[in-house]
């Protein structure tokens, strides 16, 4: 890819809830000369939430790339490791599509060299990366913890595990297995002395990000870390919500206009028992 | 048989995809087991304490031959989280995570097994379109949302 290359950033679904990841992914890929079309929500679905019902999944894949097509940038970017495996495994087989997929990770790490130059601000932080390893397609691990060492003033502390699944969100259907997984990273953050924990994916982030009520160290996204070297601040509204606490609390940070423009009994009913529900460990 | 593979038209269809995947894993699976054994979540299901990895494997590849599998094979279709050892053990370079994602489908009932024969339910939250849509209005502008998720 050259440097003024365009391309299709595809941020998938459940990133939403994270708009600081989606604009600060942005701003990183412009900072190292990339011209972005940003795509995603629930008009760019992968549909891999759908395998009870494969004609939704099928209508949602082909109208998908359909619309990548359409762009006709040639390259799609995923942020999401759900929305790259079911690309690659699943959509991409049936239809047409007329683009290479890349991952987040690998574009940056392709330009490391480009975006060490924009990353100027100290960022004083002892940061140990929360890992899974079961993304085979591209092994983000070695590419994320290869951008944090450009952050200057940023100590990297290697971490010796990793969790299975290719994100928290897969845990989640074995509650067992993601409170040993939340266990076990709580447990090593303190013993290594890290007082940041990098996420990588947002699914991670959204289960884990409310650790920081209650363990010594701060859980911050990796593009969250990259951006704040680069001078830019993108405010981690959810992470708030999560930590308010009270259900009062929650509807207070998020606002009582914002709650009435989403709806109040879809906030009520699908939303805030999400806020409130707390890391187990 | 090399020539007709030759002359095959890609499928046009998810169910044109899953339906050739499923001939060649089934052609080519030795239930040898590895799959099953190089899985890390097995400890987590109580249903797979004694389970023996060949009789567990022949259970996934029933739920895609659209035959309800044995408990042992629906005990490990529920604990997987896409690990992918499974993929990485295979000695035949079967997409194992792939065949258990569509034994899943299949446990589903949504390769057509009757309702009453499904074992597993869809993954989806409820709302899902809908809470995805609402937290957009939180973390975008008005424009960004028309201009980036429409």
């Amino acid at each position: 890819m050259s440097a003024s290359e365009k391309i299709t950033f595809w941020y998938g679904c459940n990133v939403v809830r994270h708009g600081d990841i989606i604009h600060g992914a942005i701003a990183l890929l412009e900072a190292v000369g990339i011209e972005v079309t940003p795509a995603g929500g629930a008009g760019y679905c992968c549909g891999t939430a759908k395998d009870g019902n494969l004609r939704a999944a099928e209508g949602m894949a082909k109208r998908t790339v359909e619309k990548f097509n359409a762009h006709g940038t040639g390259q799609v970017v995923s942020w999401c490791a759900s929305c790259d495996r079911h690309m690659n495994g699943f959509m991409g087989e049936y239809t047409q599509p007329q683009f290479e997929l890349s991952h987040f990770t690998q574009i940056l790490h392709a330009r490391r060299d480009v975006l060490a130059a924009k990353l100027t601000r100290r960022v004083e932080r002892k940061v140990m990366l929360h890992r899974h390893f079961g993304f085979h397609e591209v092994d983000v691990n070695p590419l994320v913890e290869d951008l944090l060492r450009l952050v200057p003033g940023l100590t990297l502390v290697e971490s010796g595990t990793a969790a299975p699944g290719h994100m928290c969100s897969a845990l989640s259907r074995v509650p067992a297995a993601l409170k040993d997984v939340t266990r076990g990273l709580c447990d090593e953050a303190v013993a290594r002395g890290a007082d940041t924990v990098a996420t990588v994916f947002h699914s991670c982030h959204r289960l884990l990000c409310a650790l920081e009520g209650s363990e010594p160290f701060k859980v911050v996204n990796y593009v969250n870390l990259l951006t704040e070297s680069m001078g830019l601040e993108f405010h981690d509204d959810y992470k708030s919500w999560k930590l308010a606490g009270s259900e009062e609390a929650v509807i207070a940070t998020v606002g009582r206009e914002r709650v009435a423009a989403m709806g109040e009994k879809l906030f009520r009913e699908s939303m805030l028992p999400e806020l409130l529900k707390q890391p187990v460990k | 048989m090399f020539l007709l593979d030759i002359l095959k038209k890609p499928p046009e269809t998810l169910r044109g995809h899953l339906d050739d995947f499923i001939a060649d894993t089934l052609a080519r699976c030795t239930r040898c087991g590895k799959c099953y054994e190089a899985c890390p979540m097995t400890r987590y299901s109580e249903g797979l304490s004694n389970a023996d990895a060949k009789q567990v494997v022949s259970g996934v590849l029933d739920w895609l031959k659209q035959t309800p599998g044995n408990a042992e094979s629906v005990a490990w279709l529920k604990v997987c989280t896409q690990s992918a050892k499974c993929a990485d053990a295979c000695p035949e370079g079967i997409n194992a995570m792939k065949m258990v994602r569509v034994g899943q489908m299949s446990a589903m009932g949504s390769l057509g097994l009757p309702a009453e024969q499904a074992k597993l339910s869809g993954r989806e939250a409820k709302d899902f379109f809908r809470v995805i849509n609402a937290y957009s209005q939180t973390q975008m502008s008005a424009g960004q949302v028309e201009k980036w998720q429409r």
